[in-house]
């Protein structure tokens, strides 16, 4: 392979596996954030601890998002300065942006969170979830807004051998960035909901003890899952309308338009292959659509189903059905964003730079190494994940660690530190 | 006003973190025991992830702010910025982990990650600033590069010895003599705040031109930004009486 292409797979590697995390993550922290919630209106024991217990899942997959993340933010100047240099000043300032007021906020009120169970004031602690959410919606946001500029560019004016930032609001207001986040976030409610729902079913198969606590979270997980599928489907069609025109050829499969947008390309930009590759990019878009038929059909069903608690109760194979579809959204939402960002190819950012003009000029034996380091501890985070995940959905709500009685008891007098 | 804002993120970071590092580092040493080990990460566990947020912030800003430049230094030293990333990942994942199963083999292999990452980290950040602030190459690099990992561990033994007690306390406080652990830790942040400054008037630091729109924001928002950390320090004053989440 190319270094060009040992380069993009090294990003398309750390962007999936940070995708896989962070759509769970989205997903289950509104989930908690609601249970949460609950539990603090009415002080119902069962919805505390349903949130601890979804919450410790929440904050495992948590972990692995972060890691993801710090790679990928430095991917970028590491292995794409031609991508900083030349549009920096302006996709660069959405990154600024949602480093700034989103995930700063975000870690800092999760550190208070996770250790201020039992410590702070019930209300200041529910508090403290929302701002953990709804900043983890901002963070989507701006990562939306500056994959959006990467896609359909607005918001910059042309200024030397770069880009500059023009108007911020019309680079937020992109349509490429605002139809994709509603998108990505009735997608990531999807994978929550599923998720929830595949473990309670698991218990609920397995009759576990706890069937009243599990009984209550398929019906939310569930409950989540339908309207989001309605939703996701809606922004994802309405994209179509702001797809990139060779894109839109590619997808359709007929030879004619293709040959109608190479020439188009080939009027403005020269001579190259300005086309995405097709198999890929079709694969990847019917696989998103066939699975979200799937999900569609089991959410569509479920609903109705969870409305009689023998059936909730005691109807197995459904059970069964359930749990196997926990990993469905998450091919979902891969094949999705593979749809996504192959269709943008040959562009880094579309109509302006090239993929290989956005590349550093690194030595293809940097690339090589970093990749094998890169996936190897993408792989062991993804199986650690896996594993730490289905065993403590295993072991039940019994065994949280998350806002038990507090192990660091206060001493009588507490002796400040500083 | 661009490299204010740029230095306020990444010296908040090199002294705050800088701290959590250290006390990494330390951590064969301070903790001889599985649950000794636990109680020193309680003292770090509700601050690291605030901490390291400011180098994500530092890295988000200079993205922003100074896009030819962070293309510059981060593709230009390649293999160091992979090599610190990935000690930021194995100490991250030792941290948040470690809690999660209760057996002793997993534990220990988290602390291993935990005090390998974060060596990792120092050394890595030594041989950058050694690189950037010395120009120097080669083997010698090495030299200002445990100079300065020496540094992160000493600052993180002042800020052990500032929130443990007993024994504990006594094993941190071990440089700081008669001194007290509050002076070190305001010598040893000044120290890296001076290798920090020193760091940044030796790079290129000419602005993009994406201040006059991303600067107000900052502006407006930092108040905020330090108050919620702020909270932080506040709620978690007291000194460490035994293990937490983590």
């Amino acid at each position: 392979m190319e270094t060009v292409d040992l380069a993009r797979l090294q990003f398309a590697l750390t962007a999936g596996a940070h995708f896989l995390f962070v759509a769970l993550t989205l997903g289950l922290a509104t989930l908690v954030a609601l249970l949460q919630t609950r539990a603090t209106l009415t002080r119902s024991p069962v919805h505390l601890r349903m949130t601890r217990f979804w919450g410790q899942l929440y904050l495992i997959n948590y972990a692995m998002g972060i890691v993801t993340g710090l790679v990928m933010e430095f991917q970028l100047g590491l292995a794409w300065s031609g991508l900083t240099e030349y549009a920096g000043n302006v996709f660069g300032s959405a990154l600024a942006v949602e480093t700034l007021v989103a995930f700063f906020v975000e870690s800092t009120f999760l550190g208070l969170w996770i250790f201020g169970w039992n410590r702070l004031n019930r209300w200041a602690h529910l508090a403290l979830i929302w701002v953990v959410t709804l900043t983890a919606y901002a963070s989507a946001f701006w990562i939306m807004v500056a994959n959006g500029f990467l896609q359909h560019p607005a918001g910059h004016v042309p200024d030397g051998a770069a880009l500059r930032l023009a108007d911020l609001g019309a680079m937020a207001g992109n349509p490429a960035a605002q139809l994709a986040f509603w998108h990505v976030m009735g997608g990531a409610m999807l994978t929550g909901g599923f998720f929830m729902a595949g473990v309670s079913a698991y218990h609920l198969r397995r009759r576990t003890p706890e069937q009243d606590f599990f009984r209550k979270s398929l019906r939310l997980g569930l409950g989540l899952a339908l309207p989001a599928a309605m939703f996701t489907v809606t922004f994802g069609g309405l994209q179509f309308q702001t797809m990139q025109p060779s894109k839109v050829a590619v997808w359709s499969g007929r030879t004619e338009l293709m040959a109608e947008a190479q020439t188009a390309m080939t009027a403005l930009h020269g001579p190259g292959d300005w086309l995405p590759p097709v198999a890929g990019v079709r694969v990847a878009g019917v696989l998103m659509m066939v699975l979200w038929v799937v999900m569609i059909m089991v959410a569509g069903t479920g609903v109705p189903l969870m409305a009689f608690r023998p059936v909730v109760r005691a109807f197995r194979p459904w059970h069964w059905l359930l749990t196997l579809m926990i990993p469905v959204p998450f091919v979902t939402m891969l094949a999705g964003w593979v749809f996504r960002e192959m269709g943008r190819q040959p562009w880094a950012v579309y109509g302006l730079l090239t993929t290989a003009e956005a590349m550093s000029p690194v030595t293809p034996a940097q690339i090589r190494v970093s990749l094998a380091a890169f996936v190897t501890v993408f792989a062991v985070l993804v199986a650690v994940n896996y594993w730490l995940l289905a065993r403590h959905a295993r072991r039940g709500p019994g065994a949280v660690a998350l806002g038990g009685t507090p192990v660091e008891a206060a001493p009588a007098a507490p002796v400040p530190a500083f | 006003m661009e490299i204010f804002v740029l230095a306020f993120f990444a010296l908040g970071y090199l002294v705050l973190a800088g701290a959590d590092i250290g006390v990494g580092m330390t951590l064969p040493y301070l903790g001889r025991t599985a649950a000794e080990r636990r109680e020193v990460i309680a003292a770090i566990a509700p601050f690291f992830l605030g901490n390291e947020v400011w180098l994500v912030t530092a890295a988000g800003v200079l993205a922003g702010l100074f896009p030819e430049l962070e293309g510059e230094l981060l593709s230009g030293n390649y293999t160091l910025v992979v090599a610190l990333v990935l000690s930021w990942v194995v100490r991250d994942m030792g941290l948040w982990l470690r809690g999660r199963v209760e057996r002793a083999g997993w534990q220990a292999l988290c602390d291993g990650a935990t005090v390998a990452g974060s060596w990792g980290l120092a050394l890595t950040w030594g041989l950058l600033l050694s690189h950037v602030l010395l120009g120097l190459t080669g083997p010698v690099t090495v030299l200002p590069a445990l100079v300065v990992a020496a540094l992160f561990g000493t600052h993180g033994l002042a800020f052990a010895a500032l929130r443990l007690r007993g024994g504990l306390r006594e094993r941190a406080g071990v440089l700081s003599g008669g001194a007290g652990e509050a002076r070190t830790y305001a010598l040893t942040a000044a120290a890296l705040l001076a290798v920090g400054v020193l760091a940044g008037l030796r790079l290129p630091l000419h602005p993009g031109t994406s201040g006059p729109v991303l600067v107000p924001v900052v502006l407006a928002l930092v108040p905020f930004l330090v108050a919620a950390q702020g909270w932080v320090w506040w709620t978690f004053r007291h000194r460490v009486t035994g293990p937490s989440y983590l």
